[in-house]
């Protein structure tokens, strides 16, 4: 590419964010975008490996471009005063950052309907939500005004919103990539993932984005993922289908869609088998014990002293914390705050928090039995429905959890996973899942490389 | 209910957010919900005696110890809500008022 | 009040901050005293998005301080947070260590002004990093909050309840600070708050193994507080109990203006820490090699030295306490009587002169420890005398110089030679007829106004051990 067309592609690329703006994806202003990305244009590398390519940021992300919300307005206007090093490589290989995309509030949600700033609609039918946290990003890709965003996870805040909104979705292995820069929720489930509208778009950003760094020490020291070719086959793959992931009330458009799929891999050559992960109905449970518990700790840093939107007319510094927090964090926030201050409470902990991290131990050794028996991947649906209507289950908080009970696990256990489209159902799309082995990235892109190109994913099934 | 009132009261104080006494009792349903689905936890055994699951590497890495300080763009009164002759301001403490571990 | 009747427990918890130039979770200065707000970075302001990564050198001087303290160092230790709100606590919680610290179960033995040598028990050693600091008085409505403490390594050392008495919970003090200082794990210095000292007080009757309700004791600043505040405490505990009440478990501020303390918080109203595993931070793995190297590296420490003094050296235990109190000391005062001095005198100059000296400029040892040696050769062979030999002294110190030219310089050689004496003589006997007569009259005692005439005479040049035979041999005759 050369400069005029990255140019270009920074023009395109504001027109088709201005396009999408009734999807309330993009925080920034479509005139604010615009100009960055031409003034990035001129500056950008031109050796770099994604050199043009727009990149949309989950508004989690700090960059020094554009302000870093989190969806919220104890955030709004918080101008960060260093970049994320997702945000350094992704420059350093000519990407052009195209702006923050919305999300729930501090990443806590699976809807994109609790963020500070308006929920984000659904690519498809704006009755309906992205999925979330990372609604923004997977809405962005979805309407194809981006090829490609950063999102995060740390129950399937990745996985799950591109299953909605039909897009691929990675989660890579806890430790890929760096976190220096992305403002923790659930600081040993948090990862950096990439949403594409492609294997091969995700796969690259993620390839740019991963490898050592030593500002984060739970960032392994490896080198970046290496790009794996595109296998004409899938012979010598052995891929297990747990029972768990497809109890009997399955939706049926989202069962029939993993049949297809799960018939596809046959055709490619990959041996199926059954297989159990016997702890998962308890993932859901253990992750809302970690995260918040986390979530609560991570948080505390939000007291209006040094940064952020200070409640006026405090004149005492208690109120100063409470005034600023309780107007600041949005309900889900503070329910969640006060679960996870609740499960690491004296007189509480060992109940909840040492029980939930005596589970994780158990969700780890049930992947640990299937890959030790010659499982290379594991194939699943990444949701149990398509895309929910809004305001369907933000009444019982309860509800809106379930949304993660396939992706939480591989969160919990650090593993990778990617979700990528697979038929559609009444119109609206299905994601299936891969679920790898520990920093065996290369297997589960080259599956999901192989399923993208035998089956058509947008296809009603 | 699983979750007291007061429980919630206290918690909220502990984690500095503000609840309104309208609100407290939808609050504590929804704390209730929340704990009572996690609490089914407590019915599985198992995982006591497996080593604890931590993901990412497995030792820490040090840091050797020379001053090299991460940049800051711009300057602290950029963002800081407060900010006097190079000090954050809050209202003011006593000398022996507060949370803090440390009294000057 | 009848102290007699109650015995006091003292457990002490001191927070020592590590000599890095780093700070413990990122790479900004440790330097004290900059501008507020100026040594500071998106990790130890607390910004969204940061992350620690610890620093090698304060695991090492921590490592070394546990050895030193006679601990169990586990290879591995697991970092915790502490969670609470303060302004100076950027996150909103302390990075420190919990229920698997650094290191366990270590002793040091030091001497007790009431009962001799006292093993106190070490029950832990763990890392953490600092707060910054509140400061309530800078501005009329506003308390000032200033980060560039934040962060900065500390380790905290506590006690078990092993001490019975203020003026012993302050022995063992100064023997930590000094042993600390030894291993060059820190400057020990409370008023620049690089020693923090937390005690925890209770009484029981005289006789009893039971321990009573303790009460914390906070906002110790000096050293000289420390007797007080402990006093203080003891007191207000013997005389709530003496009134028929019963000890309350709290938290007691000291404030030393009016040497009181007073209540923070009881414990109904104690914190809730919350504490559990730091997720940005894998666990500290030490390899035992690594324990052992560091074990290896200790110098000598405070107490085999001084012992060592006293035996290779002759010295008294006073003495040789005094010249091991400070490690920098006892090493120059072996460079000094390795180049040559006698060791007797060699302590007498240092516990002198050199200490003297350093007291007025900054604890600098301004004397090269070989000059010393000179100096002292110099008054040993006669050639200058005591008080010539400290104007050298205070010239060297100022401006440096081989001892003997500055002696020259100064004109404090000291003439022994019998022909200058001899003029001197002449002239103090010719001086002063009336004595002489006395003198050889029987007046013996006059010889010492002779000796002093000629050292007058001589302007302090003559050697006064020589002027009495020549005088002798002039006035016999």
């Amino acid at each position: 590419m050369t400069e005029v067309e990255a140019l270009a592609s920074a023009k395109a690329t504001a027109t088709r964010l201005g396009k999408a703006k009734r999807l309330n994806a993009l925080l920034t202003p479509t005139t604010v975008v615009r100009k960055s990305l031409l003034a990035q244009a001129k500056l950008a590398h031109p050796s770099g490996v994604l050199y043009g390519m727009p990149v949309a940021l989950k508004d989690n992300i700090c960059t020094l471009e554009f302000p870093t919300t989190c969806g919220s307005k104890l955030l709004e206007g918080y101008q960060s005063p260093y970049e994320a090093t997702v945000v350094t490589k992704l420059k350093a290989a000519g990407a052009l950052i195209a702006g923050k995309a919305n999300l729930d509030e501090f990443a806590m949600g699976s809807s994109t309907e609790h963020s500070g700033f308006g929920r984000v609609l659904h690519p498809i039918d704006r009755t309906r939500v992205p999925g979330g946290s990372s609604g923004g990003s997977a809405a962005l890709v979805g309407a194809g005004a981006v090829p490609a965003a950063l999102g995060s996870e740390t129950g399937g805040s990745v996985r799950q919103p591109a299953a909605f909104c039909g897009v691929v979705g990675i989660k890579p292995t806890y430790g890929r990539v760096s976190r220096y820069g992305l403002v923790a929720f659930g600081s040993s489930l948090d990862q950096i993932g990439v949403l594409g509208r492609s294997v091969h778009d995700a796969a690259r950003v993620l390839s740019v984005i991963s490898g050592r760094d030593a500002r984060d020490n739970t960032c392994e020291n490896r080198d970046p993922l290496r790009l794996p070719t595109v296998p004409e086959r899938l012979e010598g793959f052995v891929i297990g289908i747990p029972k768990e992931y497809f109890p009997v009330d399955l939706n049926p458009g989202v069962r029939r869609a993993c049949d297809r799929a799960i018939r596809a891999l046959k055709d490619l050559g990959a041996s199926v088998r059954d297989v159990s992960l016997p702890h998962t109905p308890y993932a859901i449970p253990t992750y809302y014990v970690i995260a918040p518990a986390e979530a609560s700790s991570n948080l505390a840093r939000f007291d209006g002293v040094r940064y952020g939107n200070r409640a006026e007319g405090a004149t005492t510094l208690a109120d100063l914390y409470q005034q600023t927090r309780g107007a600041g964090f949005g309900p889900e926030v503070q329910r969640r705050i006060l679960v996870g201050t609740y499960v690491l409470s004296s007189g509480y902990y060992d109940a909840y928090y040492k029980k939930a991290q005596q589970m994780r131990a158990l969700l780890a050794q049930d992947f640990r039995n299937v890959f030790d028996r010659g499982v290379d991947l594991i194939f699943t649906p990444t949701t149990p429905t398509t895309a929910f209507k809004a305001g369907e289950r933000t009444k019982d908080p309860v509800a809106m959890y379930l949304a993660d009970c396939f992706t939480a696990p591989a969160n919990l256990t650090g593993v990778p996973a990617m979700s990528l489209p697979i038929g559609r159902v009444k119109g609206l799309p299905v994601g299936g899942q891969f679920i790898g082995q520990p920093y065996l990235e290369d297997d589960m892109i080259e599956a999901a490389y192989a399923l993208e190109r035998a089956i058509p994913g947008a296809e009603e099934v | 209910m699983s979750v007291t009132p007061e429980e919630v009261r206290q918690i909220a104080r502990l984690a500095e957010l503000s609840v309104d006494e309208e609100h407290l009792d939808d609050l504590v349903a929804q704390m209730s919900r929340i704990v009572d689905y996690i609490a089914q936890l407590s019915q599985v055994s198992g995982g006591e005696n497996l080593k604890p699951f931590i993901p990412g590497p497995d030792a820490v890495r040090l840091r050797a110890d020379v001053v090299a300080p991460q940049p800051l763009e711009g300057k602290l009164s950029d963002f800081a809500p407060a900010f006097r002759e190079g000090f954050f301001l809050v209202p003011k403490l006593g000398a022996f008022e507060g949370a803090g571990e440390e009294e000057e | 009040m009848s102290t007699a009747a109650w015995e006091t427990v003292i457990g002490l918890e001191t927070h020592v901050q590590l000599g890095t130039v780093s700070k413990m979770f990122c790479g900004c200065s440790t330097t004290f005293g900059a501008p507020p707000n100026t040594n500071v970075c998106p990790v130890c302001l607390g910004l969204p998005g940061a992350l620690p990564v610890p620093n090698e050198r304060a695991i090492q001087l921590a490592v070394r301080a546990a050895v030193a303290l006679n601990c169990t160092v586990h290879p591995r230790s697991v970092f915790a947070r502490k969670n609470y709100f303060y302004p100076d606590l950027p996150k909103g919680y302390q990075i420190s260590q919990y229920d698997q610290p650094l290191a366990t179960a270590g002793y040091l033995s030091f001497l007790s002004p009431d009962r001799g040598v006292v093993r106190a028990g070490i029950v832990r050693v763990h890392v953490e990093e600092d707060a910054g600091k509140s400061l309530h008085d800078r501005f009329a409505r506003a308390t000032a909050v200033d980060l560039n403490r934040a962060g900065v390594p500390l380790i905290e050392i506590v006690t078990e309840p092993d001490f019975r008495s203020p003026p012993e919970a302050r022995a063992y003090l100064l023997t930590l600070k000094q042993v600390l200082q030894y291993v060059g794990a820190s400057e020990c210095d409370m008023e620049k708050g690089s020693l923090r000292v937390d005690a925890n007080v209770s009484i029981r009757k005289a006789g009893s193994s039971v321990l009573g309700v303790k009460c914390e004791v906070k906002n110790i600043n000096a050293f000289s507080y420390v007797e007080k505040a402990l006093t203080v405490e003891r007191d207000r505990q013997i005389a709530e109990v003496e009134k028929g009440r019963t000890i309350v478990q709290s938290t007691m501020l000291y404030d030393s203006k009016s040497n009181t303390v007073r209540l923070q918080r009881s414990k109904e109203e104690s914190k809730d820490y919350r504490y559990f595993p730091e997720p940005d931070l894998p666990p500290l793995v030490l390899p035992p090699e690594w324990i052992g190297e560091q074990q290896g590296v200790l110098p000598e420490l405070p107490a085999t030295k001084r012992e060592r003094f006293v035996s290779q050296y002759g010295l008294s235990q006073q003495d040789a306490g005094v010249l091991t109190a400070e490690r920098a000391v006892a090493d120059y005062y072996e460079s000094v009587v390795h180049a040559g001095a006698e060791p007797k005198a060699a302590a007498n100059w240092v516990m002198g002169e050199v200490l003297g000296d350093a007291k007025d400029h900054q604890e600098q040892l301004r004397v090269p420890a070989a000059s010393l040696a000179g100096i002292i050769a110099l008054v040993k062979g006669g050639t200058v005398s005591h008080q010539g030999a400290k104007k050298v002294f205070a010239d060297v110190a100022e401006r440096g110089g081989d001892p003997r030219t500055v002696a020259e310089a100064l004109g404090v050689i000291q003439v022994a030679d019998t022909g200058v004496l001899a003029q001197w003589v002449d002239e103090v006997v010719a001086a002063h007829p009336a004595e002489v007569a006395r003198f050889k009259g029987g007046e013996a005692k006059l010889m010492a106004f002779f000796v002093g005439q000629v050292m007058k005479t001589s302007k302090g040049k003559a050697d006064p051990k020589a002027a009495p035979k020549l005088l002798e041999e002039r006035l016999a005759k």
